[in-house]
């Protein structure tokens, strides 16, 4: 029982790191740029895709594939800001949902009718393997993701932190207008934070690649996830948004485990229904913010 | 004048939609008609919560499922007939608005949208799950009664058709007598600036439960519809996100927050699914959405109040044009 629970939450915590990225992402633009990007997931699948088509014709291992797709994906993030995102802010919710819920549409079906809908894997030395540490299995590859994960999520806190770009982009999220005031041009920070926010949902898609299938849907559920900790874990906060995730993996490991494989969701979904009913300024509201 | 116009405009389109399946036999071309009059219909109910409130639900599939649901346990369970059922499923799908409004009011904008996708989602799964009760996974099919009105089965394909048509007018009718009653102008101070609604002594939280109920009441009619006229039943089907999406998508595209909107832009949509399938056909998945989403793009980049305004513009266009024209001899002589 014991070793069931503690692999349950091995797994969740593994798993968490992935959500982690994607939830960051998530929360970096809703912080900065002030909208929900509703195509954070599919970004996912297209580093997943990039780091399958890599390790496939040219036989580069997945993780190596970061390399790639990271700086790839900042780039696509500063374009999809500077021509897309840029010109619906300030024009209300409708097109500020419906613009990144349209590209996350569309790049969903293009994939679908590029690719088709066929699981795509890649086989690695390290995708079978696992250490024990007592009876509990740590799965490789997944070790090496939370790991990778994890090291991405402080390098973003060591950014913001202590650069002079992370500083005026958290200056900008706080207050835009004092922002500018203070010499920071909003337009070169906001690109810069989807950029970041992309790359890092690329980077969770290569880290996934080695044990996760890619498929034109798979962005859905991690960006689903990812809505739920960004609520749970205060909307536009960083490190509640890592937190979150890392309990939402727990938490849906532990439902696949002791009430049914098809029930993860549900308890997902519970959680978030429950924070909304109890502590709708999400887990961190009271002191940040 | 104006007013006359008016009336002639829709007296000469509700005789044309009344003619059309006497005139148009093609079993395609009414099956056509029904989606676009029923996405129309579930068009309109969302745009009473997304257009006049604001409140962008993308998980109006809920109701959709619960109104589906609810007149099929009836019928099959306990042989009540449809035409009860649906006012059952309009009435589940209400009270159910109350505990998930009360939980997702409590976010605004996205992450009111992202809560009202959960919630769908949840009800999904949780009818996945009930296998004694509602069939699970499998799903069921309706039983075949034959031609029976009074059951809501019919030979003809029309009857399906006048239903929609039916639904579709009630939905006008509730939105054209709520945009022009307190209510409207509360719902319009709401979607506009919630604060400020509140502000000048606007009851939001009541205004919009008030609005989502209707809302909901009308998507569980549709449901209830929607599964008598395909005669299935499934969670995939009956929950399925693609109604939420496509019932904010039509008024989207039409124009949200206008009585005409969502049939304006369900007419456009449907008529490009259409010729999409014809010059396609239906084994391109991914086809009809990714038109769908470009069009969604060029929308709101280029007219986010919908595409209704470009056509009542060109309209006024050339019937002014054309007066100018015609006063011009006057002035000559």
């Amino acid at each position: 029982m014991l070793v069931t629970v503690a692999q349950a939450v091995v797994n969740g915590l593994l798993i968490g790191g992935i959500y982690a990225l994607v939830s960051i992402g998530v929360t970096l633009i809703f912080g900065v740029v002030k909208i929900v990007n509703f195509a954070q997931g599919e970004f996912v699948m297209i580093g997943m895709y990039i780091s399958y088509f890599l390790a496939t014709y040219l036989g580069i291992d997945p993780l190596a594939s970061l390399i790639v797709a990271m700086p790839l994906l900042f780039v696509v993030g500063v374009l999809l800001q500077h021509f897309l995102i840029r010109r619906v802010l300030g024009l209300g919710d409708m097109p500020q949902i419906f613009l990144t819920f349209a590209l996350s549409l569309l790049l969903i079906n293009v994939t679908l009718l590029l690719f088709t809908a066929n699981y795509r894997t890649v086989q690695t030395s390290y995708t079978e393997t696992s250490i024990h540490l007592g009876e509990v299995y740590v799965p490789v590859a997944k070790l090496i993701a939370f790991i990778v994960a994890m090291v991405l999520s402080g390098a973003l806190w060591v950014f913001l932190h202590a650069t002079d770009l992370g500083k005026a982009m958290r200056a900008a999220a706080q207050n835009p207008d004092v922002a500018m005031l203070m010499g920071i041009n909003p337009d070169r920070v906001f690109c810069v934070a989807v950029g970041v926010s992309l790359a890092l949902a690329g980077a969770a898609g290569c880290l996934l690649m080695p044990f996760y299938p890619a498929y034109p849907l798979v962005g859905q559920v991690f960006v689903l996830m990812a809505f739920v900790a960004v609520v749970f874990g205060t909307l536009g906060n960083v490190t509640g948004a890592l937190i979150a995730s890392l309990m939402m993996g727990v938490a849906e490991s532990l439902g696949v485990q002791f009430v049914g494989a098809d029930s993860g969701l549900i308890v997902v979904f519970m959680m978030l229904l429950l924070t909304l009913a109890f502590r709708p300024s999400g887990l961190f509201g009271g002191w940040t913010r | 004048m104006r007013l006359r116009r008016g009336t002639l405009w829709l007296g000469g389109l509700i005789v044309i939609v009344l003619a059309l399946p006497l005139i148009v036999t093609s079993h395609f071309a009414i099956d056509i008609f029904i989606r676009v009059l029923l996405f129309a219909f579930i068009g309109v109910a969302w745009n009473l919560m997304g257009g006049y409130a604001k409140q962008l639900s993308l998980g109006h599939a809920a109701y959709f499922g619960l109104g589906a649901y609810t007149s099929t346990i009836l019928l099959i369970r306990f042989d009540v007939s449809p035409w009860i059922g649906m006012l059952a499923g309009g009435i589940v799908a209400t009270l159910a608005s109350l505990p998930i409004g009360a939980l997702c009011f409590r976010l605004r904008g996205p992450y009111f949208a992202i809560s009202t996708i959960a919630t769908a989602q949840v009800l999904m799964l949780l009818f996945l799950k009930f296998r004694d009760f509602a069939w699970g996974a499998e799903g069921t099919t309706m039983p075949n009664l034959g031609n029976a009105p009074l059951m809501m089965q019919f030979d003809a394909k029309s009857a399906y058709y006048y239903i929609a048509l039916g639904m579709l007018a009630l939905g006008l009718v509730i939105t054209y007598a709520i945009e022009r009653s307190w209510m409207g102008y509360y719902l319009v101070a709401v979607g506009e600036d919630e604060d400020a609604a509140e502000a000048i002594g606007v009851n939001a939280m009541r205004i919009k439960r008030q609005i989502y109920m209707i809302s909901a009441f009308l998507t569980g009619m549709a449901g209830t519809f929607y599964v008598q006229y395909i005669y299935f039943i499934d969670p995939q089907t009956a929950f399925s996100f693609n109604i939420s999406v496509e019932a904010a998508l039509v008024s989207i595209v039409g124009g949200i927050g206008t009585l005409w909107g969502p049939v304006v832009g369900t007419v456009l949509l449907e008529a490009t699914s259409a010729l999409l399938q014809s010059w396609f056909g239906s084994s391109h998945g991914g086809v009809q959405l990714t038109v769908y989403s470009l069009i969604l793009i060029t929308v709101i980049l280029w007219r986010p109040s919908g595409l209704l305004g470009v056509f009542t513009d060109a309209y006024e266009r050339v019937v002014h044009a054309g007066r100018a024209h015609a006063r011009e001899p006057t002035l000559d002589g």
